[in-house]
C-alpha cells in the first residue's frame, strides 16, 4: 500500500527534477548557440547596458547550468532551490512586463525563436510555483515533540500530595 | 546528387543581393505596413548591406510575410514581388517603407508604387500584379516563414550551413555584428 507520506515524497522528487532538468535545457540550448543569440534576446527586453547584457549572455547559462544540476543532484537544496527562484521571479518578471507592454519580443528561453505568448507565461509561472514550494519546502522544519515538551507535558500533570 | 541542406528551398533571384555563395545567408521576413519593418529597413538594412553584403559575407533574400491586420501589406507585398520581375524590387521597397504612412492612412499603394518606376515599368507591374505567379510567390513566401516559426515582423534568419537562426524584431547592430562576425568566419 502507498502511504501518503510516499506520495508526498513522490510528487516533491518529480517537481525538483522537473524544475531541474528545464533549467539545465535552457543552459544547454544557450550554449550550443553562440552566445551573441542569448546577448540579443537579452538586449530585447531594454533593461540593461549593453556591457551587461555581454556579461549577462556569456554566464547566466553556466548559472542556469550549475543551479539546475544542483536540484537535480538534491545537493545544497536551500541555496539551489533559493537560486532557481530568484532567477525564475526575475525570468517571469521581465516577461510579464514585456507580454504586457506588447513589445513582441522573443523570450530568450531555449534559443531565439519563441516569442513570449500566453503558452510561455503558463510555463514559466508553473515552473516558478514549483520552485517556490521547493524552496518552502527546504526551509520548512517539521515540529517534532522534543524530551522538553515531553517533560514539560509530564510536569504539569504531576501534582504531588 | 549533393543536397545542400542550407540554401533555402525556393529563391527568387530578383529579391536578392550580394554573393550566393557568402558564408551567411540572411533571409529578411518583412511586411511592408509594419512600423518596425521600417525601422529595420531605414535603420539597420544600410548597416547591414554596407558591412556584409556589398563585402561578399552575407547573402540577404527578401521575403514577404504580409500580417493579416495589416490591410493593405499583401497588396504591397505583391506590387514588390511584381517590380522584382522588372529588376525594381528594391526601389519599389525603399518607396514603400518612405511613404508607409501615406499609403496606409489611404489605401492607395499603387500610388507610391509607381514614384520608384518609369511609365512602361509602371505598365508591366500592373498587369503582373494578377499574374497567378506572381500572388503564388507571395504566398510561398508566407509559408516558408510559417515552416520556419516566423510569427512576427521583421524576422532576419540567420543561416550558416544547416543551422538557421530566427531573430525577432530590431536586433541591437554592434550586437549583431557580434553575430554575423562569428559566423561569417
Amino acid at each position: 500500500m502507498i502511504c501518503r507520506s510516499n506520495i508526498l515524497r513522490i510528487a516533491w522528487l518529480v517537481v525538483r527534477l522537473a524544475v531541474g532538468g528545464v533549467l539545465v535545457y535552457a543552459a544547454w540550448t544557450k550554449l550550443r548557440e553562440p552566445w551573441m543569440l542569448f546577448a540579443i534576446s537579452i538586449d530585447a527586453y531594454h533593461v540593461l547596458p549593453q556591457w551587461a547584457v555581454t556579461l549577462v549572455a556569456r554566464t547566466l547559462p553556466w548559472v542556469e547550468l550549475m543551479v539546475g544540476l544542483l536540484l537535480l543532484a538534491g545537493r545544497w537544496m536551500r541555496i539551489s532551490t533559493v537560486a532557481a527562484s530568484a532567477l525564475l521571479t526575475l525570468f517571469f518578471t521581465l516577461m510579464v512586463r514585456s507580454y504586457a507592454r506588447g513589445e513582441g519580443i522573443d523570450c530568450g528561453c531555449f534559443g531565439p525563436g519563441e516569442a513570449i505568448s500566453p503558452i510561455t507565461l503558463l510555463r514559466d509561472g508553473l515552473l516558478l510555483g514549483g520552485s517556490l514550494l521547493l524552496t518552502a519546502k527546504a526551509f520548512w522544519k517539521p515540529r517534532k515533540p522534543g524530551p522538553s515538551a515531553i517533560e514539560n507535558v509530564a510536569q504539569s500533570s504531576y501534582r504531588p500530595a | 546528387m549533393a543536397l545542400c541542406l542550407a540554401a533555402p528551398s525556393r529563391i527568387d533571384t530578383a529579391k536578392t543581393v550580394g554573393n550566393p555563395a557568402a558564408p551567411v545567408t540572411i533571409e529578411l521576413f518583412s511586411d511592408f505596413q509594419c512600423p518596425a519593418c521600417r525601422g529595420l529597413h531605414m535603420s539597420l538594412l544600410p548597416s547591414i548591406m554596407r558591412d556584409y553584403v556589398a563585402t561578399g559575407k552575407a547573402y540577404l533574400v527578401y521575403k514577404e510575410f504580409p500580417l493579416m491586420q495589416h490591410t493593405h501589406a499583401r497588396e504591397a507585398a505583391t506590387y514588390a514581388v511584381a517590380a522584382a520581375r522588372v529588376g525594381k524590387y528594391e526601389q519599389v521597397a525603399d518607396a514603400l517603407f518612405q511613404n508607409q504612412q501615406h499609403w496606409e492612412a489611404d489605401g492607395k499603394v499603387f500610388e507610391t508604387v509607381a514614384t520608384a518606376l518609369t511609365p512602361a515599368e509602371q505598365k508591366k507591374v500592373q498587369a503582373l500584379v494578377k499574374d497567378p505567379g506572381v500572388l503564388n510567390e507571395v504566398a510561398q513566401d508566407v509559408q516558408e516563414g510559417l515552416e520556419q516559426s516566423v510569427n512576427q515582423t521583421p524576422t532576419l534568419m540567420i543561416i550558416r550551413g544547416t543551422k538557421k537562426y530566427p531573430l525577432a524584431g530590431v536586433p541591437n547592430y554592434s550586437l549583431l555584428q557580434a553575430l554575423l562576425n562569428d559566423l561569417s568566419k
